[in-house]
């Protein structure tokens, strides 16, 4: 039986290159199949790839939008997320991440875990994401 | 493009993620994979969580999570892999010899980490199974 090709997505913008801004040895996401396994997301803005700290609601915003953007360019997008591991830095912050998290899956939304975690240069959220395409 | 069919236990109570208005569905089908969110100790009569020692919340959890993929017509023989968090791996042990009768053959993948959950519950299980 063969193997599923492993398909390399590339970063769909220069700021999401966390290779050649921080040394991360990682693909932007990796696509098997109809599945599309992405990396940790941040928040670092698309373009410049600079790191944009700041509240966990601003970091999630953005981490988000990132997570859309990588997806799209593996042929899926947010609506298609089957499950995802959203780390943040503090339980205290679960509210937080709700309220911010339900905007961007609305409908029939992915199975979830929230982890607490500590997370790579400061950042209070990371997202981890399995989706189909 | 892969089917995404979102699931639900078949019994209402443990619908936790509708019954506690969070922004997550219990699991989601796609393609030959069902995929879990974290599930804590929930009582399946009353859909209240069930706090108690680390044997009681792994046991009632892992009944909880039999049942949900049973609903999809999947089964605990059929996880393949499954994330254990923990509030203290002190009480590591006493997970495990619980865990050990739910899974008494051929095992699923692992991982098991310490981690801080919510509501003073012990212990939070995720996986990923094939479907039915």
């Amino acid at each position: 039986m063969p193997s599923l090709p492993r398909i390399v997505v590339s970063p769909p913008r220069p700021g999401l290159d966390m290779g050649a801004h921080y040394g991360w040895i990682q693909s932007a996401a990796i696509r098997c199949g109809d599945y599309v396994f992405v990396s940790g997301i941040v928040a670092v803005d698309p373009e410049s790839g600079e790191r944009l700290n700041g509240t966990l609601a601003s970091e999630a915003h953005r981490a988000f939008q990132n997570l859309g953007l990588v997806l799209e360019a593996a042929g899926s997008s947010l609506a298609r997320l089957v499950q995802v591991r959203a780390m943040i830095y503090d339980r205290i912050e679960y509210d937080a991440l709700n309220r911010v998290y339900r905007q961007y899956v609305p409908e029939g939304p992915p199975a979830r875990t929230v982890w607490s975690a500590r997370i790579m240069d400061a950042f209070k959220v990371q997202l981890d994401a399995v989706a189909v395409v | 493009m892969a089917s995404r069919e979102i699931i639900v236990p078949k019994n209402d109570k443990l619908n936790v993620s509708r019954n506690f208005n969070l922004p997550h569905s219990p699991g989601v089908r796609a393609g030959d994979f069902i995929f879990l969110s974290g599930m804590l100790s929930t009582d399946p009569a009353s859909g209240e969580r069930s706090p108690g020692t680390m044997a009681h919340e792994t046991r009632q959890t892992l009944s909880n999570m039999r049942h949900l993929l049973e609903s999809a017509g999947s089964s605990l023989e059929r996880v393949v892999k499954i994330n254990v968090l923990l509030y203290d791996l002190l009480e590591f042990e006493n997970m495990n010899g619980v865990y050990r009768q739910f899974f008494p053959k051929d095992p699923p993948a692992r991982t098991v980490c310490g981690v801080q959950l919510s509501a003073g519950m012990k212990i939070e299980i995720e996986c990923i199974a094939l479907a039915g």
